[in-house]
């Protein structure tokens, strides 16, 4: 049910909630706008880090083919369920501005599963490489020396990415409490902490999105 | 393009609820298609194996990841319809990620 056909049927006007509409900005929150900025900042850092990875590897005399050594099939099916991810989120953004307080916990609940799921694979891809010979600063493969800046910038590429999909999780879980409570469903702009986690997990979507073309497949 | 839910040109209409536009099939038509380019990048790499074909591989990757970004960006974040100003702060580090394509031409060209 909308939020005004709501508003109608209960007798309630949240008008007053709304967001005085802003010159420059429109609607957007303060906490939109903040997101937004944290987001800009955050990408800036995944930029410098993919640079760095950029310079070292066409610095590099000998660099391996990346889909000799990584399993593209796996990641690529971790990339398929982040994508996922991301449209149960969207729904579950429009199920907070439906009111709809079942179906935004259940797809927050798939979101925060999608999540979980992929931090698995990282681990699971992580515990085979380690034993395959590719550390953080010594990389070997299938008996043969790789240049050790492999392993280092693929850690902390892709390790920083699991951190924020790990710091996604736990935000999910933060906002799923409070929609089991009802929070997000009272009206007005009450879903707005839904749509912020909904930036921050699109935008974690996105930067893998860069990282898997620019670590796994090129 | 502007959310008729975050945009009025009257500035009196905040005063009203406004009702809530489901993009819903809008969505799901992306999902397809990012789940779609997803596969196409899995066998570029095998297709385009052979050392003379490296560039066209870098590019075609290169491009598919533009665009999966640009749709994530812009559809699942909202961006198309959001105001000009929040959009601006969104293109910042767009920069970045122009420079890494630009270094990973230099690794296929040396």
């Amino acid at each position: 049910m909308s939020s005004t056909v709501q508003a109608a049927a209960t007798g309630h006007d949240d008008s007053h909630d709304l967001v005085p509409e802003d010159k420059h900005f429109g609607q957007a929150t303060g906490g939109k706008i903040a997101m937004w900025m944290f987001i800009a900042q955050d990408g800036m850092s995944f930029g410098g880090l993919l640079f760095a990875y950029g310079v070292l590897r066409a610095s590099a005399a000998d660099w391996p083919v990346p889909s000799d050594v990584l399993g593209i099939p796996l990641t690529a099916a971790a990339t398929f369920l982040l994508i996922c991810s991301s449209l149960t989120m969207v729904f579950a953004v429009e199920a907070a501005k439906e009111r709809n307080q079942a179906a935004l916990v259940r797809m927050l609940g798939l979101t925060i599963l999608g999540g979980a799921t992929f931090l698995g694979i990282q681990v699971y891809e992580y515990y085979h490489l380690v034993h395959a010979g590719i550390g953080f600063s010594t990389s070997t493969f299938a008996g043969e020396d790789l240049n050790n800046l492999f392993g280092t910038t693929f850690y902390a590429v892709t390790g920083f990415h699991g951190l924020h999909v790990l710091s996604g999780v736990i935000y999910l879980i933060c906002i799923l409490r409070g929609a089991m409570a009802g929070k997000y469903t009272e009206g007005g702009i009450s879903w707005s902490p839904v749509e912020l986690v909904g930036l921050f997990w699109h935008f974690v979507d996105l930067v893998w999105i860069l990282v898997f073309t620019f670590i796994y497949l090129l | 393009m502007e959310h008729p839910e975050t945009t009025s040109a009257n500035p009196h209409h905040t005063a009203h609820p406004v009702e809530h536009q489901s993009h819903r099939a809008t969505y799901v038509t992306i999902f397809f298609v990012l789940g779609f380019l997803t596969v196409l990048e899995v066998f570029v790499p095998e297709v385009y194996s052979a050392e003379w074909s490296g560039t066209t591989k870098m590019l075609l990757l290169c491009i598919m990841a533009i665009i999966k970004a640009g749709l994530v960006g812009a559809f699942f974040m909202h961006l198309i319809w959001e105001s000009k100003w929040l959009r601006w702060i969104a293109y910042m580090p767009i920069y970045m990620g122009f420079a890494v394509i630009i270094i990973m031409l230099e690794s296929v060209y040396r």
